[in-house]
């Protein structure tokens, strides 16, 4: 795994995008500790006051620190999709590879099941699951799931196959090898690229769907702060205090855009035609 | 013979698949807290509520409300929407053109713009500025989230009087111009995401394409360069495009419903989104049903799109 990192971290755009990370997680994390105010605490400079030194992305509505809530939105949109895509992409991958290896038919059943569900659009998706489960942390967990897991499926079961019926795998299976230790030591190291790689693109689309979600109102629902929401909310006073939604944006664009990087990043790393 | 027996086997494939979008999406329908009769009547004695479930057919046993549901789909029967009582089908009718239109244009932008961009780049080669700058673009284009792009756009275009009108849509037939002024905004906003997907394959499939061996052979038949890409290298290059762009495309019909809330378009998506919040859960299932329908038949078309452009699938067909 060493050499990997080391590669890795010698992408400049990968850097970039882990410092821009680093810089939002932990000041999120440690958030409570600066001096810019706590997300909700009322009147903490004037209302609707521009980004300045004292308030970096400025004011809300009712004197709320911007900063605050955007550090706590991206904290907690971040947390949400990384734990829903860590769950089901794992558990996914895990299914791709023994149903493709196992025998056609289990091979066809799931690709069948990630057809139908890779066909349903992601956001009438997402209204669907909630009209079901109202709207939640858990249904927003259950909507990142289910529109990331066919992909998931698809691009394991993918990799699998191509793996699957080279020498070495055929020997493995004549010497003997049990079917678990085949797709564990066989079959799982060649394509655990594949599955990073995925993981990460699963994350970053689940953070856009998260907000999109809580953008129309049917996310995560207050107390938990969301980027989404703060983007509606300060649509309201775009006219006269646009940097309630613009900042929020940007702040959510930079952490997909540095996400998505350094999934970019990975991919590169195992792609012959990028490395030459 | 066999070529029959394959086409058959694809296409019976593509109607499984919309068999189960449809078993997930009635299962999901009828899954939601609040049945169809409390929508119809809120506040009715129970014996009218039964009376009205009856009429429905809605206290037959949930499979064969499936299959009568699934019949008169087939028959092109969307049943009536549980708010106006109007045929759902009517609904969509005047809805579907306006995202259809907004899609097509989308996707338009995107290959026009995300092809020759693309392209460009991969002939560059593997020079490392050009590839810094490549996966910037494309790193870009697919991750500023889209309402975040059109809530940007209403700021500019409603502080500045630029030309382009936010919020009035105003059919084709009644003023051209008007029309297209409205139409410019929300189809930019949707291609952003498509521009850089088909921008970063075009430019992975021109790399690609480059290191065949038809390509040094095409020149050493003395064609010169700019024959060499106009004939091998666009052409093979496009053929990974036109599965994105598909996928795009099929993707755009469910994907409005932020865009045309922004704008306030009268589309589908909007349509969809308001019926799910007023539990008009025929508008619902038939909407989604609409959106998958269209995706899976887009996945069949390129296939076909496939075997236009690379004559080796025919033959992997055929054989």
């Amino acid at each position: 795994m060493r050499p990997l990192f080391a590669n890795l971290f010698r992408d400049r755009l990968v850097l970039l995008a882990v410092a821009i990370l680093v810089v939002l997680l932990l000041s999120a994390v440690f958030a409570p500790l600066l001096p810019i105010g706590r997300p909700d605490q009322i009147g903490f400079g004037p209302r609707l006051s521009p980004p300045d030194l004292a308030n970096l992305f400025g004011t809300d509505q009712l004197g709320r620190s911007v900063l605050a809530r955007v550090l706590q939105g991206v904290q907690s949109t971040t947390l949400l999709s990384t734990i829903a895509v860590l769950i089901s992409g794992l558990i996914s991958a895990m299914v791709a590879m023994m149903s493709a290896y196992y025998s056609p038919v289990s091979d066809e059943v799931f690709s069948r099941i990630s057809d139908v569900m890779f066909s349903f659009p992601p956001i009438l998706c997402g209204i669907l699951v909630v009209a079901v489960l109202s709207p939640g942390t858990v249904s927003a967990m259950a909507v990142i799931s289910l529109v990331t897991f066919p992909t998931m499926l698809r691009v394991v079961r993918a990799a699998t196959l191509g793996i699957m019926k080279l020498d070495f795998v055929v020997v493995a299976e004549i010497s003997g090898v049990s079917f678990l230790r085949r797709v564990f030591t066989h079959i799982l190291p060649n394509v655990s690229s594949v599955i990073a790689v995925q993981l990460i693109y699963s994350i970053s689309f689940g953070m856009i769907l998260e907000s999109a979600m809580s953008f129309l109102g049917i996310g995560v629902q207050p107390p938990v702060a969301s980027l989404g929401t703060l983007i509606r909310d300060g649509m309201s006073y775009m006219e006269i205090a646009p940097w309630l939604t613009f900042s929020a944006g940007i702040v959510l664009s930079l952490a997909i855009l540095s996400i998505n990087l350094l999934g970019d990043g990975l991919k590169r790393l195992v792609d012959p035609l990028e490395r030459a | 013979m066999n070529k029959l027996v394959t086409f058959a086997l694809r296409r019976g494939g593509a109607a499984l698949t919309l068999l189960g979008v449809s078993v997930v999406v009635f299962a999901a329908i009828h899954m939601i807290p609040g049945s169809f009769e409390e929508v119809l009547v809120p506040r009715g004695t129970p014996e009218f509520r039964q009376a009205v479930a009856e009429r429905l057919g809605l206290d037959q046993p949930l499979p064969i409300q499936y299959l009568t549901w699934l019949g008169n789909l087939l028959q092109g029967d969307f049943g009536l929407s549980l708010v106006t009582s109007q045929p759902v089908w009517a609904e969509f009718s005047h809805r579907l053109p306006v995202t259809i239109e907004i899609a097509l244009t989308a996707t338009m932008l995107s290959i026009v713009i995300g092809m020759p961009v693309g392209i460009a780049a991969g002939l560059s080669g593997g020079r490392r500025d050009v590839a810094t700058a490549s996966r910037l673009f494309s790193g870009f284009t697919l991750s500023v989230p889209d309402f975040v792009i059109a809530g940007f756009f209403v700021y500019i275009f409603s502080k500045y009087a630029l030309g382009l009108t936010i919020g009035n849509w105003v059919p084709l037939a009644v003023d051209p111009v008007a029309h297209l002024r409205g139409l410019v905004l929300p189809a930019v906003t949707l291609s952003v995401p498509g521009i850089g997907i088909v921008a970063a394959t075009a430019r992975h499939a021109t790399r690609a394409v480059l290191q065949q061996d038809y390509i040094v052979a095409a020149q050493l038949r003395g064609r010169s360069w700019r024959q060499v890409v106009m004939r091998h290298v666009i052409r093979n290059a496009s053929i990974p495009v036109v599965t994105v762009v598909s996928i795009f495309l099929g993707y755009l019909l469910g994907g409005t419903i932020l865009v045309e809330m922004l704008y306030s378009i009268p589309g589908f998506g909007r349509y969809l989104f308001l019926g799910i919040q007023s539990r008009d859960y025929t508008v619902v299932q038939s909407g989604v049903m609409i959106a998958a329908a269209f995706f899976i038949l887009l996945n069949m078309l390129t296939d076909i799109a496939y075997a236009w452009i690379d004559p080796r699938m025919r033959q992997q067909e055929s054989a």
